[in-house]
């Protein structure tokens, strides 16, 4: 057990120390960029697995909160100057607790319903906030949009600031999971997203985990749409609140594995890389949109629940085989051997966490 | 503390034209372990869904523990010490056995932020899975256990909270025949330390053995509240279980 443990914290510090010094290799902007984009979608992924795939709770209207968290930075430095480029940066824990104070009563509300209601009900919630940046036109500017103040970085580094709050935010992202999952929050959690009238009956503290997983959701996704309004620096209502966004973080879950610490961060990856990739090699046409699709659809058809957890029932059915294979005398010393297997190749992640049927 | 545990009175409910329950009142005393039987269909279970909260009554009153629990939803009915296990025995497929039983330990919000499964859980779970014999399965997942094997870990988990009342629906049917003997094991000793059981059955044997009053419902109705011995010669029961 705690050598599986070990593996996994190591593959989480070789995974940062290499994007940590990534960006020293004089990567060309547009290179850079990308991979801004893409920890944006990693971060955003990874807080709507919380709520999307541990809690069960499909959000739709996560895009919403991305404009909540644009519109704070930017109207903040409207009113107030900026005098180091990093000062939005010190903002982001007051906009993610914000949008997490704001998210509670919208979860108390939105929580009384589930699966494909909650869809409709928080897809609901992100028309209503882009309507509302359309016309409180005294505050958001409206159509015409709003500007945040051009950040003072050097031209030659000036994603590095954003590249490395980013990846500081997919740190707390993928850390926050991880010690849900080893907590008995990550516990409730699987159980309210099995069947969660059972788990009330058994004094399972639903409530309490389904609104913290809602508000840790919405307040990281806010924090990202802080740190890109600070990055494009001039946003605009249907870019702010895009439901384009709330569907490509969904899909990046589906794809890398719902309820896995990997899974969202893999899916993140592939599709945004893939998305970019193809929008540069395929030029001005839409055909990178089919592309983009095609990738989806293939990994979907051959790992229908996503690609972490397909891996891991195929390491766990090797694991079993072997355990079952293995020459040992018959009784009470068989019996630990396969115990311990089993509880190795859960370890570190809980996969199979959907039933049959649950695909979209 | 003279009042019954649970007073349920002239509740009704139906589904569209169904009539599952009909003006039906039962009582359960502190400290019995209360048989309700009937033939299939007497609304037995649904019985136990309105009780518990699961299923709103159309109409009628229950009463658990000196407090109106008509309404209450089942974390409520949690709080006040009632547990229940369900006819298709309902786990957690994709928590190993053990965390099946540790996620219904019952503990505060501020626990939450503990081990999943910590030490103390393990050491709580353990006795349960030794005398279940599921020590062997503990980190399966549950949804790789045989059907039997679901109930017991359904009953197990009942028992790690410390519940007044412990509702039963149909423990026995698909478990084998020591696991039945082990399960009537564990109800006797609860029921020595003063836990109170509300036990829906089809073995006539095991209500028999371990049963007093028995209620039974015909057609969402009870029809006859009393002792076993007297329960199979009762005319109305005959009637409803070989007639009409
Ligand atoms: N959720 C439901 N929807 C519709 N009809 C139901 C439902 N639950 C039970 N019934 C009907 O109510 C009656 C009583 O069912 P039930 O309480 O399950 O009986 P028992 O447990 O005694 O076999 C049956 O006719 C059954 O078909
Ligand atoms: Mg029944």
């Amino acid at each position: 057990m705690r050598s599986v443990r070990g593996i996994g914290q190591a593959r989480a510090a070789v995974f940062f120390a290499v994007l940590a010094m990534l960006p020293a290799f004089n990567l060309a902007h547009w290179v850079l960029n990308m991979l801004v984009f893409t920890l944006m979608y990693a971060v955003m992924a990874s807080a709507w697995n919380l709520l999307g795939g541990f809690a069960g709770y499909p959000s739709l209207g996560h895009a919403a909160f991305f404009g909540v968290g644009a519109y704070a930075v930017t109207l903040w430095f409207q009113h107030h100057g900026i005098h180091s480029g990093y000062e939005p940066f010190f903002l982001l824990p007051v906009i993610g607790i914000g949008a997490a104070i704001v998210g509670l009563p919208i979860a108390a509300i939105a929580m009384r319903t589930r699966s494909d209601v909650f869809a409709i009900v928080t897809i609901t919630l992100l028309f209503v906030a882009q309507t509302l940046a359309f016309n409180l036109r005294s505050i958001t500017g409206g159509a015409q949009g709003a500007s945040i103040a051009i950040p003072p970085f050097s031209a030659a580094t000036f994603e590095r600031p954003f590249y490395d709050v980013l990846l500081v935010l997919l740190a707390v992202a993928m850390g926050l999971t991880w010690a849900s999952m080893r907590s008995k929050v990550g516990l409730s959690l699987a159980a309210v997203r099995a069947d969660e009238d059972k788990a009330a009956g058994i004094g399972v503290r639903v409530q309490a985990v389904k609104l913290l997983a809602f508000c840790v959701s919405v307040g990281l996704t806010a924090m990202v749409g802080a740190v890109w309004a600070y990055y494009v620096g001039f946003i605009y209502p249907q870019f702010a609140i895009d439901p384009l966004i709330t569907i490509a973080i969904v899909l990046m879950t589906f794809l890398g594995g719902r309820a896995t610490l990997w899974g969202p961060v893999i899916g993140a990856f592939i599709l945004e890389l893939a998305q970019q990739y193809f929008a540069y090699s395929l030029g001005g046409s839409q055909y990178y949109l089919i592309a983009y699709a095609l990738v989806f659809l293939v990994v979907m058809l051959l790992m229908p629940r996503g690609i972490v957890p397909s891996i891991q029932e195929r390491l766990r059915h090797r694991r079993r085989r072997r355990v079952v294979d293995a020459p040992t005398s018959t009784g009470g010393a068989a019996q630990p051997v396969r115990a311990e297997a089993a509880s190795m190749t859960r370890r570190p992640f809980t996969p199979v966490p959907y039933a049959e049927g649950d695909r979209a | 503390m003279t009042t019954a545990l649970l007073e349920v009175a002239n509740v009704s409910r139906r589904f569209g034209s169904v009539r599952a329950l009909q003006d039906a009142s039962l009582t359960v005393e502190r400290n019995s372990i209360t048989a309700l039987i009937g033939p299939n269909g007497s609304g037995k279970t649904t019985m136990f869904n309105v009780i518990t909260g699961y299923l709103p009554a159309d109409s009628g009153t229950i009463r658990f523990d000196g407090h109106d629990v008509t309404r209450a939803k089942p974390a409520i009915l949690y709080r006040r010490g009632l547990s229940r296990t369900f006819q298709q025995a309902r786990v957690f497929g994709h928590l190993t056995v053990q965390e099946n039983l540790v996620v219904a330990g019952g503990f505060s919000v501020a626990q939450l932020f503990g081990r999943r499964v910590g030490r103390q859980d393990r050491e709580r779970a353990a006795a349960l899975l030794v005398e279940f014999r599921l020590s062997h399965v503990a980190d399966l997942y549950a949804s790789e256990l045989s059907y039997g094997q679901r109930k017991l870990l359904e009953f197990a988990a009942v028992l790690m909270s410390q519940p007044k009342l412990v509702m039963l629906d149909e423990p026995t049917a698909g478990v084998n025949p020591v696991m039945i003997e082990t399960m009537e094991q564990h109800i006797r000793q609860l029921h020595a330390s003063g836990i109170t059981f509300l036990i829906v059955e089809h073995d006539m044997n095991f209500v028999m053995r371990l049963c007093d009053p028995v209620v039974v419902l015909d057609q969402g109705h009870e029809i006859f509240t009393g002792a076993p011995d007297a329960v199979q010669s009762n005319p109305a029961v005959l009637d409803a279980y070989l007639g009409a």
